[in-house]
């Protein structure tokens, strides 16, 4: 269902920033002022998703930083309290989590103009939080017991590739989606036994993938201005033949 | 550009409602008792046979018998008290009667989101009479809830 809902934003995103940056693009000229900024930003799902399901909190935001006009820096952080409930056990996670890498636009310059990007974001991730089972019935030949693991603290790494889109909507005001692909590196248990269900920041903790959508509302801050050549496309020569 | 905000908002909205809708628990499909899995073993032959007759149960267990004289039972599975460290069985094939004792550690052990937390053991020692058994091989000491060979009785 997730990811049929990311195609449905993708979709929509793509077409109506599609036919916006359209009528932009109707001049090319030799150079392009591009204003580098500074962002900070909120994903919005997850205290929406808290406000119908009290048992996921998911909070997270970032801020980055452009290099120029195709690279920026990104250090996002972010809290979770996660709870979830089956027929024979409960189980609560709850941490912080950090992340930090690289955002790449490829879009051109003379496309973007410092208002749109779409590109992909690489990042190292950290997570620190605590995992118990507060109640776990187990029921056999031998006993019917109710138990409970002590919580314990987990340190996992991962890493995340984010593409998506973003779009300044109002002055230095943008909106913007990605779907987040990530790869486990280190539970943080050494063991597959005692596992944790959930990682902050990275999500379910079955397999070594997880996969999720994020929503941001940034807020850009302009901080210089840059030149950028623009690269024309040289036309295709073709070949004249004369006919007598 | 005013559709384009109202849109991305209403496809925010949305996308906020399907996902917070589409994480329905899902019901548990696998086994989730780790047992001790226990062919039964004709020593002269070296091949799997059910005894003509079969008896099993656990010493100081309330839950009654696992088999009661039962026929054409080719495989055992002895379930271990998380509880305990050790687990002790009577188990009589064709009217004579041995007994098993099992030491071993219990942990906790994720099977999936779904089915949850189980328990698996892993087998520390065993010890056993010899009326009608003639040997009891220990092939896995990992106790899990996958389907392999523990112990091998020869009988």
């Amino acid at each position: 269902m997730r990811r049929i809902s990311a195609y449905y934003i993708s979709a929509l995103i793509l077409l109506i920033t599609g036919s916006v940056m359209t009528e932009a693009q109707t001049q090319t000229p030799d150079t392009v002022v591009i204003p580098l900024k500074i962002r900070a930003g909120v994903e919005v799902t997850g205290p929406i998703i808290y406000l119908t399901d009290k048992n996921n909190l998911n909070t997270e935001g970032f801020i980055s930083a452009d290099l120029n006009e195709r690279i920026g820096l990104f250090l996002g952080a972010g809290y979770s309290d996660y709870k979830y409930s089956q027929y024979n056990y409960d189980y609560n996670s709850k941490g912080f989590f950090l992340k930090a890498g690289v955002d790449f636009n490829f879009l051109k310059p003379e496309k973007a103009m410092g208002k749109y990007w779409a590109g992909v974001g690489l990042r190292y991730g950290l997570s620190s939080f605590t995992s118990e089972i507060p109640s776990l019935k187990y029921e056999n030949y031998w006993v019917s017991i109710t138990t409970s693991v002590a919580p314990s603290t987990y340190l996992s790494h991962y890493l995340e590739a984010s593409p998506g889109f973003k779009a300044e909507i109002f002055r230095n005001f943008s909106m913007g989606w990605s779907v987040n692909i990530r790869k486990l590196l280190y539970s943080g248990t050494g063991s597959k036994d005692a596992r944790p269900i959930y990682f902050p920041g990275y999500g379910s903790g079955e397999g070594s993938m997880s996969f999720g959508i994020s929503y941001f509302l940034v807020w850009n801050i302009p901080f210089k201005k840059i030149l950028v050549e623009v690269k024309k496309e040289e036309p295709v020569e073709t070949e004249e033949t004369e006919t007598q | 550009m005013r559709s384009l905000r109202s849109n991305c908002l209403v496809a925010v909205v949305i996308a906020a409602i399907l996902q917070g809708t589409s994480c329905t628990p899902q019901s548990c499909l696998e086994e989730t008792i780790a047992e001790i899995k226990v062919p039964l073993y004709l020593s002269s032959t070296k091949i799997i046979q059910a005894p003509d007759s079969l008896t099993l149960y656990g010493i100081n267990s309330g839950s009654g018998k696992i088999h009661n004289k039962a026929t054409g039972v080719t495989k055992v599975l002895l379930p271990l008290d998380p509880s305990a460290e050790t687990c002790g069985f009577v188990i009589r094939i064709n009217g004579t009667t041995d007994t098993l004792l099992i030491w071993y550690d219990s942990f906790t052990h994720l099977i999936s989101k779904e089915c949850g937390y189980t328990f698996y053991h892993t087998i520390d020692s065993l010890i056993y009479t010899k009326n009608i058994i003639d040997t009891i091989k220990i092939k896995n000491r990992s106790v899990t809830t996958i389907n392999e060979e523990n112990f091998r009785i020869l009988y």
